[in-house]
């Protein structure tokens, strides 16, 4: 590669540009999360303490974590929840992704990806906070369902988990669809049309034709939404309620509220570590491999 | 069982463009029909709109007497066989064979049963557990049929499907497809710009171009009486002279050529005395001796091309007129190079006369 490069952009350049690639990686994202490690592992001493005899390395700040009922009751809902917004996000991108790849025409198609796309030129925060309007008690989606006689009272949508998962399924929506719309793009139109053929109907052509040819799209869609929603801060902090905290928020509270920046690493690497787990235990379950997603 | 294909006034347009002109047109049960045409004639849409993929914006389609309409693609008895083929590549061979069955609640067993006698036919015994990547060319070829076979269709559709195999192969294939609808006794309906494939395995053929069905006949017939000029350029070679009729009888028309001559043919279809007309003569029709009562051309050789069995002869007439002509090999002489002068006779039972003046 170097040659290549070198006999493209000449020596001085392409040690310019490699030099740089490399200065970024190594000192603002490998040092940075190298670092992290190294503090999960030490105790939170005062400036004087550090480099002392007090300055040793222990697992304690983990154990925390196992220790400490709420916060591992937290842990295990963030991990539930965002499967919970995986799903609800595949069920939503699915049938618009399939939509747009082999219903829509040309036409049809470009108009609805702008429309799915425009929104996402705003700020997540600001979206989000849309939702906040959107949902509130005395909210346009309240009085709409209040106008048109299908409920009695206004439903408090932004207490419990409701809110949050209505807002991170908008937030990641064009992660779940893009990738499905890839997959199933390249599809070839006579398969579906073979086993409608074939006497299969629309739910069979789905199941054993479609599905399994966008599986990888499906994967890496599911992936993306998961680890985002694992991940979010901004969504729970702006559409949850007490009763719904995020572990985000938890690891957020020891970094910037307990000052406790050892303890929130060990929080963020065993959220880390959980996820990239149950990733890998979703994958082999559904015999999926990487070499699929990199597709 | 009546497993007739009955298009019954059927019109397609898609917006202001109509695809099929009216057609309508019945396909005998147990027939083995094409459609031919050059790309883009509409063979295809009739396909689809047999299968289901497109309903007609007029008319009806009726399979076995039984109209088609508001039945989706997924209900009817018909069954396609793709010109990509289009094998479920992530399924074997035996599941895609079974997979028809497997929509129709057939037990595994049963199935089994069902694919193993498929694959036998096809003569592939024992692929049922390899991957269709596995496969070369003309065994995904015959496990298309075998697959679209297995639902027991009434009618069989086929589209282009030779088109992708080498020429050894698909001649292999034509006599294979002939032989499993004879074994069958289904109804094929075949897709095809290749007239050699119409030709050799056809019942009936219909000729279409441009969204109409120019002449539905059997092959020998289309070869030898074709009604339009499309028929008679499009299917087979064939030498067009255009010429005004100065003679007009039932079974004879005399057409004036300017510097050919009059020369005379058999009509097809009505012509009167002053219409504009076209003789068309096939190249193997020409003899170079002349015997009692054939008509005469001169012409000038352009060039001589020897193709084994035969010879073919570029020669142009005094009036400019390109004709070609084919010569079994034993009638090569020393005289027939390029420049020399050649007359060329034809038999008038062997030229058609077409009504139109206009070249196609």
């Amino acid at each position: 590669m170097f040659s290549q490069l070198k006999a493209r952009f000449g020596l001085g350049l392409t040690v310019g540009i490699l030099g740089l690639i490399a200065i970024w990686l190594i000192a603002l994202v490998i040092l940075p999360q190298l670092l992290m490690v190294d503090y999960s592992f030490r105790p939170n001493l005062l400036p004087a303490d550090i480099g002392g005899s007090k300055d040793v390395y222990s697992l304690v700040n983990y154990e925390t974590l196992f220790n400490n009922k709420i916060h591992l009751a937290i842990f295990f809902k963030t991990i539930w929840s965002s499967v919970l917004v995986t799903l609800l996000t595949l069920l939503v991108s699915y049938p618009i992704a399939f939509y747009l790849a082999k219903v829509a025409t040309a036409r049809q198609a470009a108009l609805c990806l702008l429309l799915l796309i425009i929104p996402f030129w705003i700020n997540e925060i600001l979206r989000t906070f849309s939702w906040y309007i959107i949902l509130a008690y005395k909210g346009p989606l309240n009085a709409l369902l209040l106008g048109l006689g299908f409920i009695d009272r206004p439903i408090r949508f932004l207490s419990g988990d409701g809110g949050v998962m209505i807002g991170m399924v908008y937030a990641y929506i064009l992660f779940m669809i893009f990738p499905i719309y890839n997959a199933i793009e390249s599809l070839d139109t006579n398969q579906i049309k073979a086993a409608r053929n074939l006497g299969a109907g629309w739910i069979r052509t789905h199941y054993r034709i479609i599905i399994p040819h966008a599986k990888p799209g499906i994967a890496t869609g599911c992936i993306m939404t998961f680890m985002l929603a694992a991940g979010s801060y901004a969504v729970p902090a702006l559409l949850g309620s007490p009763g719904s905290r995020w572990f985000t928020q938890i690891i957020y509270n020891w970094f910037f509220e307990g000052g406790n920046w050892n303890q929130g690493a060990a929080y963020a690497f065993l959220l880390l570590v959980m996820c990239i787990g149950f990733i890998a235990l979703v994958m082999r379950v559904f015999k999926v491999g990487l070499g699929d997603i990199a597709k | 069982m009546d497993s007739s294909v009955h298009l019954d006034n059927v019109v397609m347009q898609f917006g202001d463009f109509t695809a099929i002109q009216k057609t309508d047109l019945t396909i005998k049960s147990g027939e083995f029909f094409s459609f031919l045409g050059p790309s883009g004639c509409g063979k295809t849409t009739i396909l689809n709109m047999i299968s289901g993929f497109l309903d007609p914006s007029q008319g009806n389609i009726k399979i076995g007497g039984q109209s088609m309409r508001g039945i989706p693609a997924n209900k009817r008895p018909t069954s396609m066989i793709f010109q990509n083929l289009a094998l479920f590549p992530l399924m074997t061979v035996a599941e895609n064979i079974e997979f028809g069955l497997e929509v129709r609640g057939v037990s595994k067993v049963e199935r089994k049963k069902i694919s193993d006698r498929l694959l036998e036919l096809v003569a592939l015994e024992g692929s049922g557990t390899k991957q269709v990547s596995e496969l070369s060319g003309g065994q995904k070829q015959r496990i298309a049929i075998a697959r679209a076979l297995a639902v027991e269709p009434q009618v069989l559709l086929l589209d282009e499907p030779l088109s992708a195999l080498d020429l050894k192969l698909r001649q292999h294939m034509r006599t294979e497809l002939k032989e499993i609808q004879r074994k069958t006794g289904i109804t094929f309906i075949y897709i095809t710009h290749d007239q050699g494939e119409a030709l050799t395995m056809s019942d009936r053929v219909a000729v279409m171009s441009a969204g109409n069905i120019q002449q539905v006949a059997d092959p020998i017939a289309l070869y030898r009486d074709p009604k339009t000029a499309f028929v008679a350029s499009f299917v087979g070679e064939n030498n067009s002279v255009r010429g005004k009729v100065i003679e007009a009888h039932a079974d004879r028309i005399v057409l004036e050529c300017g510097p050919l001559g009059a020369l005379a043919g058999r009509p097809q279809g009505s012509l009167a005395l002053g219409d504009e007309a076209r003789l068309f003569i096939r190249p193997e029709h020409f003899r170079l001796q002349a015997e009692e009562g054939m008509h005469t051309l001169q012409a000038v050789i352009d060039e001589v091309n020897f193709e084994g069995a035969y010879l073919t002869l570029n020669a142009n007439t005094p009036a400019q007129q390109a004709l070609s002509i084919q010569l079994a090999t034993h009638q090569f002489s020393e005289s027939l190079q390029k420049g020399a002068p050649v007359s060329l006779s034809y038999n008038e039972q062997d030229a058609v006369v077409i009504a139109g003046g206009d070249h196609v």
